[in-house]
């Protein structure tokens, strides 16, 4: 399954095969740090607002595709949202990936992440920053780094096939 | 010379990034600086503190990596601050980003993040600490004599704070705590093993995979 976490309200998915998309829907709040989805009820973010089950999702999924206006390099704010809520994807304790310290597998799928940034003026320094992040989430899933595109809108996106 | 000490987890309360501005202040000289304590715990900027930040000339933000990054909550923060038109002169802006993992490097795209904001906003970017093993910062005693496993990341912000004084950047710098990465990562899988049997879990709770 390709999950597709995306900030673009009604995003018509132009996508082979089978996918979820995770748009904004209703209020989103932030995870306030508390670990209860690795403590209380693991695998699953704590607060219910319809949110909570992304790192399940992300535990089925073979592709995670990010679909974000681009934040000083970061994804914005909705799909960071998202990714903060989800961190119980991966297990609380710690394995050596690399020389460095990350977090053992929850699950075993093997996660290739695309990531499609919208704005209208990223600078190289963003475009820098944005790579590195998605290289960062890939070392810590585990998983790997297919695709990471830059466009300067919204619009521009609605040509390609994820 | 005002500085803001942001506080930008999203815990109100006992959060290391609080701890840490509270280290960081003992190090800023009193007769020569006026701290304005604030902080940024939900997605929106209260009034209050853009009343503070108004007055101060530097900024200094704590918060955690979050899933390489800033926390969701700050980064909307930060898109409401760049749209102000401040109407002074560029704020000069420090940032400590702490993490749970060993290696504080792992928050150097963190604070890529608030130095391209600082572009945007045409704020002055003048570097930042990368601190890793944030997760037992909460539970180690405050260094002697510059010795103990906090001392790295209280040398760290010294540093900065003198810098900060004297209005000078500094490059980035990343440290962890002075204690072995193997006993750090044992006493985290016991802290997370404890913290399940508390909420009436077992071990093995720790591994489930919900469908």
């Amino acid at each position: 399954m390709k999950l597709i976490i995306t900030d673009i309200e009604h995003f018509k998915a132009p996508a082979d095969g089978d996918y979820k998309v995770i748009s904004p829907h209703g209020t989103i709040h932030h995870c306030t740090g508390c670990f209860g989805c690795w403590v209380k009820t693991p695998g699953m973010c704590v607060i219910h607002d319809g949110y909570e089950r992304t790192g399940i999702d992300m535990g089925k999924c073979t592709e995670l595709i990010l679909i974000s206006q681009c934040c000083y390099g970061s994804v914005g704010p909705f799909v960071k949202t998202v990714l903060d809520r989800a961190i119980s994807y991966v297990h609380p304790d710690f394995v050596l990936r690399k020389g460095e310290m990350h977090h053992k597998r929850r699950y075993q799928n093997v996660i290739t992440i695309s990531a499609y940034f919208y704005g209208p003026d990223i600078t190289e320094a963003e475009k820098t920053t944005a790579r590195n992040i998605i290289a960062a989430n890939a070392d810590n899933y585990d998983g790997l780094v297919k695709n990471i595109c830059f466009y300067p809108s919204a619009e521009d996106l609605e040509e390609i096939i994820l | 010379m005002k500085i803001a000490l942001i506080d930008a987890s999203p815990k109100s309360n006992n959060s290391t990034s609080g701890l840490l501005l509270k280290d960081f202040q003992k190090y800023l000289v009193p007769k020569t600086v006026e701290i304005i304590e604030t902080s940024l715990h939900k997605p929106i900027v209260p009034q209050d503190v853009l009343a503070k930040l108004e007055h101060a000339e530097t900024w200094v933000f704590a918060c955690p990596l979050y899933v390489d990054g800033l926390p969701a909550h700050l980064l909307s923060c930060l898109l409401q601050l760049e749209k102000i038109d401040w109407k002074k002169s560029p704020v000069q802006v420090y940032g400590i980003v702490n993490c749970g993992f060993y290696e504080g490097i792992q928050a150097e795209t963190a604070l890529h993040i608030l130095q391209n904001w600082c572009i945007k906003t045409g704020f002055t970017w003048c570097g930042g600490i990368g601190i890793g093993g944030g997760g037992a910062l909460g539970q180690m005693p405050s260094i002697e004599n510059g010795h103990g496993p906090k001392a790295p990341v209280e040398k760290a912000l010294g540093t900065m704070a003198s810098r900060l004084v004297q209005r000078e950047a500094q490059e980035n710098n990343y440290v962890s705590v002075a204690f072995p990465r193997f006993l750090y990562k044992m006493a985290a899988q016991m802290g997370w093993r404890q913290t399940i049997k508390k909420n009436g879990g077992k071990r093995k709770d720790l591994d489930a995979r919900p469908n």
